[in-house]
């Protein structure tokens, strides 16, 4: 596939890693040399120094076919203009990034496509659900949700008093006779594993665990959590993220909302009739006291600063906030962050990229998720008619290490994978797959 | 720090890679049956089994080929060919001493030609076969090649292509190395056999066609005959070898785009043009200097002229006639000409077209700058402003590269050799032609050099060959620091 990606900022970066792993042929455009040289330099991938949205440019790199074009930009403007262009000059498919939730209403999708945008993505959106959607699974680091919510992929964080610390995974099967849930991965340090029956798990791993909905609280037990309802909420930032958060949280329950910029805090407050809006720096543990952080359930920070996101959670964390939330957009930040006690990370590069990753894989994909903190991806097919995984149980087909089927659903009813489960057509399945394993699972699902 | 176990699993297997092709020789030795069978399987067997061996202990690498591996592992690459490319000479005495036989190797896998052999007829064809075969692969590089083909090279590729290829305009032809590195190992292939059949046509035996057709491709200069070019004595043959040598020394990238039917980027690229006006200007200036002072007829003057400056400036360094019978002016001509070297992106070597037309525009830019010292003055190159870091690399490159050659002319003519003779030797091997001027002319050879000399010789090829700095960057003090 070729791939023609617009923008070498975060976003664009980001995905041209993810997609120069696997079998395509990429070709980033940006106009600033600073920003294509350390990706000519690590990846194996064509830069073309440029704006996107020149129109001789767009014929040099679409070429001959080009299936995908992504426009991540840093501006709007520039991305549709870009999507629209390379649209009219053959892509086959465009992707938009977009900053404003008025072009994702029903009515003007469609304009747009009849414009030549496939496809809008909004990042921040999209980062403000998923802390939306951890909010009420307030006992799990990070979730996932297939067919519906009928089944669920949950990391857990063991913590020191979870029952099944120290234990091999094959005793702990053993003891809990369920087949609602299953462990699917535990990442453990830098690395993730795919678990065997010896496998021991440890205090401050990472497990993956898919679920269906009766699963879920006896899976939270087995990782000493619970689920506790949200009620009192500070948020650290009022970027895009946050705003969103605090305009579908405000009317439930009781938030707050810590902001540095003045401006930004009366506009704030004009658009936030139900959030109390404190202007202030956020590092400032003062503050943060003062305006009773110790008594805050959940507590998220998603100011535009790493580092500050980081430090406050670890703050939030230690005055004893139930649940810590940071949005952390350096890379190489998110192992030390998760290490250190902060209970989710999320990264709105990475949750775009799930979604735009979606369009490049088999069209018998149906949802992709990228996981923060590991290279993982975790993907649900549609099974085809003729593939190799209907060929017979999945402990004899062959299926490859570092992959593996974690359950799925067949007419509307969930189950989950062990080695003994057949696979039927028809069925959708939840897979999850380390990056090298990837291709060759994929082959399964032709 | 250094990841010694991907840097010796990458070495075997090249190694297998080379071992591979020597068993091309194989049917060239059984054919022609001259005695050279053992030591050419021998030869193969060892570096078969050496590569074999390494790729197996350093089986469990953590795949990460940084920077300096990258470098490591090209520089290396191009030496453990040359130690056992030199086996089937060394193995059945065809040449005697291994510094001979190591030199004969590296000069032909940097595409140099600068050879010991007094007379190459006398070698038997399966060596003189691989002899050729050497330079071929080099031409287009070993990593490039391996690049292509093997696809176990497939994390760090770029750092070891940006490694080989440094030259200052990299050009993808497609957005994956491993495609890019194909395409121009398949272009590179068609010209060779292209080439090899025009020879054929215009007489020359089969042998000699693929010979020659490898050696001239590549920019090499291995001939299979002592009097080289000289030899086949028609016209056509020459004319032949004379365009695609012109051809060798072009940017394979342009090759490409004329396949494709894209000649505007052909014919705008200001470096192809400036290549093509500086070899037309000197073909002509040496025409007329032979044809009106020195009263050659008038095609042969023009056919002598094209083909000795367009073998020099390609850094090729086949001969058609003695140019050091032609007079103190065009010897001079001839020696300044050693310095330019092919374009980016081509096989041949030298400082290289682009790098000096880039010094040209920026020393003019300097001379505007005199007079306006406020100006904002760019220096462009096909339309595009090159930023300053490429200026400086530029810079740097060219001050090192006659840094290099004093130096190294100094300890030539340390070892009795004349300013001409020591001179030229270190232009034709820096440069990676091959023959220079006096006592290394085209009628001569390098055999005469004490065995210092020879491994001396042998160093300045290696770091003509990948143009200087990944070769230097091994010798600092950085690169082993942390």
């Amino acid at each position: 596939m070729r791939i023609v990606i617009a923008g070498a900022g975060e976003v664009g970066t980001h995905l041209a890693k993810m997609l120069s792993n696997e079998q395509h042929d990429i070709v980033i455009i940006d106009p600033e040399e600073s920003r294509l040289k350390p990706i000519d330099s690590s990846l194996d991938v064509m830069t073309c120094l440029g704006s996107a949205t020149s129109v001789n440019l767009l014929k040099d790199t679409l070429g001959k076919k080009t299936d995908l074009f992504i426009a991540v930009a840093h501006l709007e403007d520039t991305n549709i203009t870009a999507a629209i262009l390379a649209k009219r000059l053959g892509a086959v498919k465009t992707i938009a990034r977009i900053d404003n939730r008025e072009y994702l209403e029903h009515t003007t999708r469609e304009f747009f496509k009849s414009m030549g945008i496939d496809s809008l993505i909004y990042p921040e959106l999209i980062a403000a659900k998923e802390v939306m959607g951890l909010l009420h699974e307030t006992g799990t680091t990070e979730f996932m949700e297939f067919s519906g919510g009928m089944l669920s992929l949950y990391v857990q964080k063991l913590e020191e008093n979870a029952p099944v610390v120290n234990k091999k995974l094959r005793d702990v099967t053993r003891e809990h006779k369920n087949t609602n849930y299953r462990a699917v991965a535990i990442k453990r340090d830098e690395e993730t594993i795919i678990p065997r029956g010896d496998e021991v798990f440890m205090e401050g791993d990472l497990v993956y665990v898919v679920s269906t909905r009766e699963g879920i609280q006896e899976m939270m037990k087995f990782s000493g959590k619970e689920n506790f309802i949200a009620k009192r909420i500070m948020i650290l930032g009022g970027s895009r993220i946050g705003k969103r958060v605090a305009q579908s949280l405000q009317k439930e329950c009781s938030v707050k909302m810590i902001e540095i910029d003045a401006d930004k805090c009366e506009e704030l407050a004009d658009e936030l009739e139900n959030t109390l809006i404190i202007h202030g720096d956020g590092r400032d543990a003062n503050l943060l006291l003062q305006e009773g952080i110790a008594q805050k359930d959940v507590f998220v920070a998603v100011t535009g600063n790493s580092e500050t996101n980081i430090l406050a959670c670890l703050l939030a964390n230690k005055l004893g906030v139930k649940k810590t939330i940071a949005e952390v957009e350096n890379v190489e930040y998110i192992n030390l962050a998760e290490n250190s006690g902060i209970d989710t990370i999320i990264n709105k590069k990475l949750s775009a990229a799930s979604r735009i990753f979606r369009h490049t894989t088999n069209p018998n994909v149906t949802q992709v998720k990228c996981m923060t903190g590991t290279d993982a991806e975790v993907l649900e097919y549609r099974v085809p008619e003729g593939s190799k995984i209907v060929k017979g149980k999945l402990r004899d087909i062959n299926f490859p290490k570092g992959s593996i089927v974690g359950g799925g659903t067949r007419d509307g009813i969930p189950f989950i994978a062990t080695g003994d489960t057949i696979i039927k057509p028809n069925d959708k399945v939840v897979v999850f797959t380390l990056p090298y394993a990837l291709e060759k699972m994929s082959k399964f699902f032709l | 720090m250094l990841n010694g176990k991907i840097i010796g699993r990458v070495l075997g297997i090249l190694l297998i890679l080379e071992g591979i092709c020597m068993l091309t020789i194989i049917p060239v030795s059984l054919y022609y049956a001259e005695g050279d069978f053992l030591p050419v399987v021998i030869s193969t067997f060892i570096t078969l089994a050496v590569g074999v061996l390494m790729s197996q202990l350093f089986r469990d690498h953590n795949s990460t080929i940084g920077k300096r591996e990258g470098y490591l592992i090209v520089t290396g690459s191009w030496l453990i060919f040359s130690l056992f490319g030199s086996l089937p000479f060394t193995i059945g005495n065809a040449i005697p001493s291994y510094t001979d036989a190591f030199f004969e190797t590296i000069s032909g896998f940097t595409t140099t030609g600068a050879s010991i052999l007094t007379d190459p007829e006398s070698m038997s064809h399966g060596l003189l076969y691989w002899r050729s075969m050497t330079q071929w692969l080099g031409g287009m590089g070993i990593i490039v090649l391996s690049l292509a083909i093997l696809p176990i090279l497939k994390i760090g590729s770029m750092q070891l292509f940006s490694a080989e290829v440094p030259g200052p305009t990299p050009d993808k032809l497609h957005p994956k190395i491993r495609e890019t590195a194909k395409r121009l190992w398949l272009i590179y292939l068609g010209f060779t056999l292209t080439e090899a059949l025009l020879l054929k046509l215009g007489g020359m035996s089969f042998f000699d066609a693929i010979c020659h057709s490898f050696t001239t491709m590549a920019t090499g200069g291995y001939s299979t005959k002592t009097a080289s070019i000289a030899a086949f004595n028609t016209p056509y043959i020459h004319y032949v070898i004379t365009v695609f040598m012109v051809i060798a020394g072009t940017n394979f990238s342009l090759a490409y785009f004329g396949l494709h039917g894209r000649f505007r980027k052909i014919f705008t690229n200001e470096e192809f043009l400036f290549y093509i006006s500086l070899l037309l200007a000197f073909i002509i200036g040496v025409t007329a200097v032979l044809y009106f002072s020195q009263g050659h007829p008038l095609e042969e003057s023009f056919r002598n002229a094209a083909f000795q400056v367009v073998s020099i400036v390609t850094t090729t360094g086949y001969a058609t006639s003695d140019y050091c019978s032609w007079g103190p002016f065009l010897i001079l001509v001839i020696f300044i000409l050693m310095f330019t070297g092919g374009s980016a992106g081509s096989t041949g070597g030298g400082i290289k077209m682009v790098r000096l037309l880039l010094l040209a525009k920026n020393s003019r830019q300097e001379l505007s700058r005199l007079i306006h010292p406020n100006a904002v003055i760019p220096v462009r190159l096909n339309h595009k402003v090159v930023p300053q870091n490429m200026l400086y690399n530029v810079l740097a490159f060219i001050v090192f590269y006659f840094l290099i050659t004093g130096i190294s002319a100094m300890i030539i003519s340390a070892m009795g050799y004349d300013l001409a003779s020591s001179f030229s030797s270190v232009a034709a091997t820096l440069g990676n032609i091959g023959p220079g001027l006096g006592e290394v002319g085209p009628t001569m050879n390098y055999a005469h050099f004490p065995d210092f000399g020879k491994w001396f010789l042998s160093f300045l090829m290696l770091l003509g060959r990948l143009e200087l700095f990944t070769v230097l960057v091994l010798l600092t003090r950085w690169f082993y620091k942390n």
